[in-house]
């Protein structure tokens, strides 16, 4: 026994150890991606809430795949507080008794194609700062929760439940004890959830569920059933009954209700069934009356399930829809929003309105939150929050490069990766309207292509934002094309010239979609069963291209043969052609053969860049209830394969991509966030790195030269990780030193690469540019936690130039080094301060030691700073000139600190004297000189920056200042300063000499 | 041999999950006392001087402060050629910061003064909590900069709440952000600390700390040395220095 528990722990430690050694994403939690957003166009809102007694300025709000915001000054700016957890968020709820207490239930209901999935219910008692999962964990979707007003420790759970399949977790749940046990308080059956819930507040004892049938498959939607009804129960969930009085013939599908919060007897519901209506109760929901309604009001119930009663006033009603409608008599008849204030985007999710001051109003739409303060009348966009939901991103080669993605509900649209004054809303151009998809740029710089739904594809000349239709469509020879919601355009990696679209046929043209060639016959099951979508939708049709299925969806051409082209289809079929399309090979078969599902979508494939047998491929198979994450590898051509897995994954995989230059680093982006290998497959680790550690990751892009990885999020908006050449360059043998310092690539001396330009007027969301200056980069196996830590810089003679905190972070670390030497000491005594003391001249080309000291040991790197060849501007002699001339306004600077340091010498050795000080005129005079010449070399007086004081030292400041951050040759003016400026000093300074001597005399007495 | 394996990872599971679950807060509060050289050394505590610079680029800020246990503090800064100060005492306070335009000192207000006497108190604040009516609570872990943390919040009597992150292999504090609420604002302050280094009386203390300004290190520091108390009046150190 003795033995068995050695060798159990003998296997411990040696598992450890391992783990130890092991790459882990906190190794680069320095490289920090920059979070491109935008607001522009922001992304679907879910669900928004406020504190009721803070005067409105708390706010919360969900998001469809962009987690939980919270504002502190009614909307003017917001934080994102739920990076650590889901986030498709599908409600929240604030106990307004406690209200930094809040509830937040993951998995939105907007049970649409392309909707994500919760992982339960999560709680926060400090409002928002921390979070603590609470439970119904495989819940999935959760539509509503409402905290008891009295009795903070009973919430409500209105669960859905799954989209995709039978689940036993639908229904409406109740804890009694604040979240810590639930019970099922009401449920009808697997197919039925709990779309909504209301409370009486008059009193919380009475509720109203309504129960919704609903299913979605790959290629159907089903809204409606028989277990679809609504329920009112009179004891707190206990017991329940169904209410019909007055309603329509079932079944039902979705029903939004709402009651009146100052008339809780008065209810207004939109009840789907084969004529969708809405209905209004004048008695606590015992009995309803059919009222004519629009069809804006009564649209599509499986996507706009909101419809709210003003606090105040019984008789104001709003319902948020496909457009934002408003009643002013209690329901009976609605009208639209002005678009005064700017178009407000269509598909309306969430509405809160601040029941103190009920003009003001909230709205979450397909496009971000707008805010109303007139009562919905007119609104306005709020621009800060970066939620857009991106299918996919591309990029292009220019120099900086820019990034092109299509995103739900919000068209195609382009940005510069970099630009002066850093990547902001307004440097955002939408190329395409619709739902946005696949958008790449064609080769020729001049040229994109994008898409909306269904296929509907277009050449975009960039210049001018002209779109040219080029989707090809079907001969009498072929079937009705079937496109997928997100048709696959994708230009050849190894060929550029090739553009490849794919309905259930793939076509290839190489003249920009002026002519195709359809190079495949149908590539999919074609099983006609799954053809059915003009009968979609259940009780409301339903038919927009969102479930049209045996399709192609993705499309990689090797970037090794641009014969060897592979096509995955949304129904589980994989195939290849070697000869350009002649003849097709399916290997789904032998895929399925280790363990990934037959049906599942082919969501990614990536031809390795270094074999072409090798290729590695995501499935994903939510659409049939299944979450697994599907990753596949092949190293012969699709005849074998083994499933790449790690139980770091929990959600479904969308795409997979190889580095260019390391083939075991390797990136998988899932719905539930975005995960590295550094071994080929063998161990992941969550990337962390500034995206929310649940992104829901769609498409992941290497930019080829500047090594960028650029993730697309469903949700947050595109990510920029910039140049991650130090996780490719990462190795056992730098893991295993204790201090590792990598090579620092050349440096160009510049001062970057973009001026400010001002500041952004346009406000929203921005972000920083990419470094243009290397880091100075090296690995610490542990933080230091004693001693220190600095970075000296060397010239070729082994002089100081500077020296410089480092960092002391665990893995690896980024020094910026400045490319100066150390600042000129500044006079003491002045009254304004000089900015002289903060720079230096920028160091002049050369080969510079790089002294990393960690505690009492030396790492030496060295680093070439080279002249900028591009700057023609500036030539190397003009470079030297510049610097000379810098460096003697510093030495012109110092001396001046001198004389003042020796005047206030003299000056304090006068005073010390205070006999012969208070006695001796002369004593008195001298000193008085001595303030005149240090008047005259800086500024004495000045006390306000609006009052500007000018003396030598402040002209020699600026004048140096300039020299510093010169960057062409220096004009004759600027030159000839600097021999006036010494003239004036040497002028004080012979002033000086002459008080001295006085001085010296004075002091024998 | 099967079922040894078998053993292996039920041992190795249980092993990783035990080393993964919540830890007594006490217990990792009694470790940082213990780490930071234990309570009865800082209560030893009754000045202190420290000299300290901030480095960016290459320029320098010079900083000097001085406290007196519970009684009084001052903070002299030389920034470009210029000096300013700040006092607080367990009365009064002043500050003269002519960076800002101010052209001499001036009082703090009652209400200032007031908020920042528990700033008076050196003694790390895990060893004094208590006295001041303070309540701490464990977050859970979390990573720092790639160093595995203990997060624990200290909420004060008016509810504003300060979080840590103790270095879960050292118990050292390596980050603070604390949150406060002025003039209808919310605002967030972090800190972080480093080079923890044994001083006199046996106190460990972090020689480095980091904020939104920049890194400062402390360069000197000398621990029960007594100090006049002219120094806590509002003139220049220089006159105070005469």
């Amino acid at each position: 026994m003795k033995k068995l528990f050695f060798m159990a722990s003998l296997l411990c430690i040696s598992a450890m150890a391992f783990a130890q050694n092991a790459v882990n994403s906190s190794m680069f939690s320095i490289m920090e991606a920059r979070a491109l957003g935008p607001g522009t166009m922001s992304g679907r809102v879910s669900a928004i809430t406020g504190v009721a007694n803070d005067n409105g300025k708390t706010l919360y709000l969900g998001t469809a795949g962009g987690g939980v915001w919270k504002s502190t000054n009614a909307g003017t700016s917001y934080k994102s507080i739920f990076d650590k957890y889901c986030q498709s968020i599908g409600a929240i709820a604030i106990d307004q008794k406690n209200p930094t207490t809040l509830y937040v239930g993951t998995g939105e209901s907007n049970m649409r194609n392309s909707v994500s999935i919760g992982n339960g219910m999560y709680k926060s008692t400090d409002g928002g700062e921390n979070w603590k999962k609470i439970g119904l964990d495989s819940t999935e979707h959760i539509s509503n929760i409402i905290v008891h007003p009295s009795n903070s420790d009973i919430i409500y759970v209105a669960v859905p439940g799954a989209l995709w399949s039978d689940s036993e977790h639908r229904g409406l749940y109740k804890s009694d004890d604040g979240g810590a046990t639930w019970k099922k308080i009401l449920y009808k059956d697997a197919k039925t959830g709990c779309a909504d819930l209301l409370m009486d507040p008059s009193n919380p004892n009475i509720l109203f569920a309504s129960m919704w049938q609903f299913r979605r498959q790959p290629y159907s939607f089903n809204s409606g059933g028989e277990g679809s009804g609504l329920f009112k129960s009179m004891d707190g969930g206990a017991t329940w009954k169904e209410i019909s009085n007055g309603l329509p013939p079932k079944p039902f599908g979705r029903i939004a209700m709402t009651l009146a919060p100052s008339n809780p007897k008065k209810m207004i519901a939109i009840v789907e069934n084969k004529a969708t209506g809405l209905y209004i109760s004048e008695d606590g929901g015992d009995s309803w009356k059919s009222q004519s309604a629009t069809m804006n009001v009564c649209a599509r119930p499986f996507y706009f399930s909101t419809i709210v009663v003003d606090p105040k006033d019984e008789k104001r009603v709003y319902r948020p829809a496909f457009e934002f409608a408003y009643s002013d008599d209690g329901g009976y008849s609605f009208s639209n929003a002005s678009s005064d204030g700017g178009w407000v985007h269509s598909d309306m999710h969430a509405l809160w309105i601040n029941p103190t001051n009920t003009n003001l109003m909230y709205l979450g739409t397909d496009g971000g939150v707008y805010m109303s303060i007139d009562r919905g009348v007119t609104w306005m966009f709020q621009h800060s929050l970066p939620v857009g939901q991106f299918y996919h991103v591309a990029a292009d080669n220019k120099d900086p490069y820019n990034v092109y993605g299509g995103l739900q509900d919000n068209g195609s649209w382009m940005a510069p990766s970099s630009t002066p004054g850093g990547v902001g809303n307004a440097n955002w151009s939408r190329l395409y309207g619709g739902d946005g998809f696949w958008t790449v740029p064609d080769a020729d710089g001049k040229t994109a292509y994008a898409e909306y739904q269904g296929g509907n594809m277009a050449r975009i000349e960039l210049a001018t934002m002209k779109g040219e239709s080029i989707q090809p469509k079907k001969t009498l020879k072929e079937d009705k094309l079937r496109w997928n919601w997100n048709t696959p355009i994708v230009i050849g990696k190894k060929n550029p010239k090739n553009l490849y679209v794919g309905a259930q046929y793939v076509y290839k043209s190489t003249d920009q979609g002026r002519n195709w060639n359809r190079i495949s016959p149908d590539l999919t099951t074609n099983d006609k069963k799954k053809q059915e979508q003009e009968d979609s939708g259940g009780l409301s049709a339903d038919n927009t291209s969102a479930e049209n299925h045996c399709t192609v969806f993705t499309i990689a051409e090797s970037p090794l043969d641009e014969n060897l082209v592979w096509v995955g289809t949304d129904d589980g079929n994989l195939q290849y052609t070697l000869d350009g399309g002649k003849k097709w090979t399916n290997v789904s078969m032998n895929v399925t053969a280790c363990g990934i599902a037959r049906q599942a979508w082919v969501s990614s494939i990536q031809p390795s860049q270094f074999d072409k047998n090798t290729l590695y491929v995501t499935f994903e198979n939510h659409m049939y209830g299944d979450h697994k994450t599907y990753l596949g590898k092949s190293t012969d051509l699709g005849k074998t394969w083994i499933r790449l897995d790690s139980k770091e994954f929990n959600s479904f995989a969308h795409k997979i991509v190889e580095d260019t230059e390391n083939k075991n680093l390797l990136f998988l982006g899932t719905e539930m966030g975005l995960f590295c290998t550094l071994d080929g497959g063998a161990n992941w680790f969550r990337m962390k790195n500034n995206i929310p550690e649940y992104a829901l990751v769609r498409d992941i892009q290497i930019h080829p030269t500047t090594h960028d990885l650029i993730v697309a999020t469903h949700g947050r908006g595109i990510y920029i990780l910039d140049d991650i050449r130090p996780i490719s360059q990462m190795n056992q043998e730098t893991i295993s030193k204790d201090v590792s310092i990598f090579p620092t690539p050349d440096i160009i001396l510049n001062n970057g690469r973009f001026g400010w330009g001002g500041p952004e007027v346009s406000g929203g969301w921005g972000t920083g540019n990419a470094p243009t200056t290397p880091s100075i980069q090296y690995y610490l196996k542990e933080r230091v936690s004693s001693g220190k830590a600095t970075i000296d810089i060397l010239d070729d003679k082994g002089n100081l130039i500077q020296s410089m905190p480092a960092t002391i972070r665990k893995g690896i670390n980024k020094v910026d080094w400045n490319l100066r030497g150390t600042p000129p000491r500044v006079a003491a005594g002045s009254t304004k301060m000089d900015g002289a003391g903060f720079t230096a001249p920028m160091v002049l080309p050369g080969t510079y030691t790089i002294k990393l000291k960690i505690k009492d040991k030396e790492y030496l790197s060295t680093v070439r700073c080279i002249h900028d060849n591009g700057n023609k501007d500036l030539s190397l002699i003009d470079r030297k000139l510049v610097y000379d001339k810098a460096m003697a306004l510093q030495a012109m600077y110092i001396r001046l600190a001198n004389t003042i340091d020796t005047i206030a010498s003299l000056q304090a050795k006068l005073k010390a004297d205070t006999v012969a000080f208070k006695k001796s005129t002369s004593s008195k005079v001298i000193y008085d000189d001595l303030e005149k010449v240090r008047a005259a070399l800086m500024a004495t007086k000045q006390t306000s920056m609006f009052a500007d004081e000018e003396k030598i030292r402040e002209k020699i400041s600026e004048l140096y200042g300039t020299f510093c951050s010169m960057e062409a040759k220096p004009n004759a003016t600027q030159l000839q300063a600097i021999a006036s400026l010494e003239a004036e000093l040497k002028a004080q300074e012979v002033i000086l000499d002459k008080v001295r001597k006085r001085c010296s005399a004075a002091m024998v007495y | 041999m099967k079922k040894l394996i078998a053993l292996g990872m039920m041992l190795f599971i249980a092993f990783q999950s035990m080393s993964v679950s919540a830890q007594d807060l006490n217990e990792i509060i009694k470790n940082h006392i213990t780490a930071i050289g234990g309570a009865d050394n800082w209560n030893k505590l009754k000045s202190m001087t420290s000299e300290m610079t901030m480095k960016a680029q290459g320029a320098e800020i010079k900083l000097v402060v001085n406290q007196v246990q519970k009684k009084a503090m001052r903070a002299d800064i030389e920034v470009m050629g210029m000096s300013g100060y700040q006092i607080i005492t367990d009365k009064e306070g002043w500050s003269f910061m002519p960076f800002a335009g101010q052209t001499k000192a001036e009082p703090s207000t009652a209400d200032d003064v007031k908020s920042s006497q528990d700033q008076l108190d050196m003694i790390d604040q895990f060893i004094t909590y208590k006295d001041y009516g303070k309540k701490i609570d464990y977050l859970g872990k979390d990573d720092v900069e790639g160093t595995d943390c203990h997060k624990i919040s200290l909420t004060d009597k008016e509810g504003e709440i300060t979080t840590f992150f103790l270095d879960a292999s050292t118990y050292y504090v390596i980050k603070e952000v604390s949150k406060r609420k002025a003039n209808g604002k919310e605002f967030e302050m972090t800190k972080t600390y480093s080079n923890y280094k044994k001083l006199d009386e046996g106190i460990v203390f972090p020689m480095l700390s980091g904020g939104d300004e920049g890194e400062m290190e402390i360069t000197k520091v000398s621990i029960n040395k007594p100090i006049d108390d002219a120094m806590f009046q509002p003139k220049a150190l220089s006159e105070l220095k005469k």
